[in-house]
This record gives C-alpha cells, structure tokens and sequence, in this order.
C-alpha cells in the first residue's frame, strides 16, 4: 500500500548546503522529520552542483519520512550562467547588461518547461525571454519561426 | 546562528520572483520558499546589509517588503524527543538517555542529539561504527574530522583510542559533542571548533571522516599530511556511485585503497598509507 502523504514542502537550496537553519528547519522540523537525515542526503545528491540554488519538492509522509526530487536552477540563475554573469543590472530597463541568443533561451524552456505551467516551448521561450529583460539581458535577433 | 527572513509580495509574479531569487543569491542570501504572491528569502543575520535590497522597493510589481528575525533554536527537537536506538549486529546500541530498557549488546553509547548529525540511524554512520570494532584502536590516536554528535568520537574511545580529536566546523555540533563526551564519561576526546586548519600539524594513526565529496576531496592534502604511515583512513558520506572519483582523489594524495563497503546507495572506503 502507498504511504500516506502528510505534505508537500517546496524550497528553493543551494546544492551542497542544505543546513538545519531556517527554511529547512522549522519546514521539515515541524513535522517532526529528522532533518539531519534530510541534509545528508540532499547535500550528497547535489554535490555536482554545489552553490547553485536548486528548487527541491520534499514529500513527507505519515510515518515521519520523506523523499524530494531536485528540479533545475531557476530560469534567472540560468540565465546568468548563459550571459555568464555575476549578477543582473540593477536597473533593468536602461541598462543591458548582457546578451543572449535565442538557442539559449530555448534550451533553458526546454529545461524548465515542466516548471512554467507552459505545453509549448515557444511559449516557455516567451517567458524566459521575459525574464531575460527583467534583468537587464537582451535576447539577439528576432524571434525565431517555431521548428 | 539568527537568521533573517526577507518577504517580498508581487503584484506580478512572473518573473520578478524568478529574477529576485537570482540577485539575492548574489547578495548573500542562502535559500528560498516560494509564497502564493511573493518570495521568503533566509540570510544569516550577520550577513544581511539593508542597503543591497532597497532597490527591491523601487520595482514596480513589488507591492510589499518587510524582514523578521528567525532567534536559533533546535529545530530538530521534535524528531530528537523520541527516536528508536541503533543496533550495529550484536556489538553495540546507539541510544537516546530516554531509551530505559535493557540491550542485549555488549557495548552501549548514549546520545543525545542537538541538531547534529550522528546517532547512528545514517548508513555512513553505521558502516564507520561497524567497521571500528574490525580495527585495532588499542592505544591509538584517533581524528573524527566533522565529528557532530561526537558518536564516532565515543565510541574510539570505548574501543580503547588514547587520544582522540573531534572537530567541527559547526557550533551546534561542538556544544553538543562536548555534552555527549561527558554523557559517555569519555575523558581522551577533544573536540574543537574549527575546520580542516585544526588538524595541520598533527599526527594521528586513524582517520576517520564522515562528510561529503566536494570536502573529503578538499581535504585529502591536509589528511595525508597528518596520517602517521600505515594508519587508516575511513572516508564516508556519500554515494557509492562517487566512490571511483574519490579512489582516483584520494590515490594522487598517496593513500592506498584497501577497502569499500556499501550500505543502501550510501559507501564507506578505507584506506592507507
């Protein structure tokens, strides 16, 4: 018989540093999950991509123990790594900061696309490209005919 | 250690809660929980500077910013009130000083954990205690890098290690290995506070080291340094699927592959020198 849910928690963690502090936690201390156990095994599952934040969905069930899965970076981070940037303009609408093309953008909606809420990639690119411009980074050229 | 929680609510979501989550990772900030229309943020106290997130307030779709402080306590507390006790086979139980009834093993450890990691249930713990009886301790001088609870650190000495340092890098872990050194009336341990720099130095004829990849890697120079010719080390803490990385790691720092046993998905490796 499938274990009983008792919640879903949804954090966003740097690979590798998962630590008891807050929102780790009081969100998984509540339930009264070992946490420690929680930390030891996120931090050895993403020692490949360590410092990067990482979305993490963790299941918890009625017994008091959990699983997660461990999602991309986030479009933004994505986003810089591809401008390779240190961080966005601070002042998004005058200044571009950087550049990106279009195949960037459509590999980071290929990846992300699930997490969008979006069925077609154009429409995840369209976001990305969103984004992109929120933080400063300029899309190059124009948007390209759907393959 | 006190913590910051900055809440920011969007009168747009998309993708400001995006964009933000990558500049406040920038500026300090350690992890993130997505709220129904904004974004909680964590920074240790002493990191957090007013003066690098007042540009959030100038964002438009920013309709409200505000920060509370998060006072340290045991969030593990709850987990830590009642946990069953560890048995490693018939040779030792790992147990809480709430746990009253008798064990039929012939060793017995107490600990009472204070959001520090070791008591036990963890494979990587339980395949370096096991492997500890199947060495010779006897007046040997021991290092429990990245100690935690202090368990491993116990029981080096219950298996008769006349010199043993345990260091950690996190002070939730120092407090509470010094607490279970004096539950276990263990008088050769001592633990510090403070990383991989402590050891420099030092000489021990056993090694043992339950962290994770990224750190054992980072530390293989200083270990070697300090690991007296032909005594062991006990590396855990991660997958058995990394083990050949660390094997070819811990081979171009002069340490000789003797032993790897697996528990689960977790390993744990021996070595000499």
């Amino acid at each position: 018989m499938a274990k009983q849910v008792d919640g879903l928690i949804k954090l966003q963690i740097k690979g590798g540093a998962a630590n008891p502090a807050p929102p780790v936690g009081p969100a998984l201390g509540a339930k009264g999950v070992n946490i420690m156990e929680f930390c030891k095994q996120f931090n050895a599952r993403t020692q490949e991509k360590a410092g990067k934040v990482l979305p993490v969905v963790i299941t918890v069930y009625g017994d008091k123990s959990f699983d997660f899965i461990v999602k991309t970076p986030p479009v933004a981070v994505q986003l810089l790594e591809a401008a390779k940037l240190k961080s966005g303009s601070a002042e998004p609408n005058r200044i571009k900061v950087a550049k990106v093309t279009w195949d960037q953008v459509r590999a980071i909606a290929e990846d992300k696309i699930q997490d969008m809420n979006a069925f077609k990639v154009e429409s995840a690119m369209k976001m990305v490209a969103g984004t992109a411009r929120s933080m400063g980074i300029t899309v190059q050229g124009a948007f390209p005919e759907p393959k | 250690m006190d913590y910051i929680c900055l809440k920011i609510e969007f009168s747009r979501v998309h993708p400001w809660r995006d964009v933000l989550i990558s500049d406040l990772d920038q500026a300090g900030f350690e992890s993130f929980v997505e709220t129904k229309s904004g974004l909680d943020s964590y920074i240790r106290e002493n990191n957090f500077e007013k003066e690098k997130i007042q540009y959030i307030n100038d964002i438009e779709d920013v309709t409200e910013m505000s920060w509370e402080l998060i006072k340290d306590q045991n969030w593990n507390a709850k987990w830590e009130e009642n946990f069953d006790p560890v048995f490693v086979e018939d040779k030792l139980v790992i147990k809480a000083p709430f746990h009253k009834e008798n064990f039929s093993q012939s060793m017995e450890i107490t600990i009472q954990p204070q959001m520090s990691f070791g008591t036990g249930h963890h494979q990587t713990t339980w395949l370096i205690s096991k492997r500890l009886f199947e060495l010779d301790l006897l007046d040997k001088r021991v290092l429990d890098m990245g100690t935690g609870t202090g368990v491993l650190a116990v029981l080096a000495e219950k298996l008769g290690a006349s010199n043993i340092f345990a260091p950690d890098i996190d002070e939730w872990s120092y407090k509470n290995a010094i607490e279970n050194v004096e539950l276990n009336n263990c008088s050769m341990i001592e633990v510090a506070l403070g990383d991989d720099q402590l050891i420099k130095g030092k000489e021990f004829d056993v090694l043992i080291a339950n962290i994770n990849k990224n750190i054992l890697i980072q530390h293989f120079s200083v270990y070697s340094s300090c690991l007296a010719k032909g005594g062991k080390m006990l590396i855990s803490g991660f997958f058995s699927t990394d083990a050949e990385d660390l094997k070819m790691e811990a081979a171009k720092h002069g340490f000789i592959f003797e032993y790897t046993f697996n528990k689960d998905e977790w390993a744990m490796m021996q070595f000499t020198r």
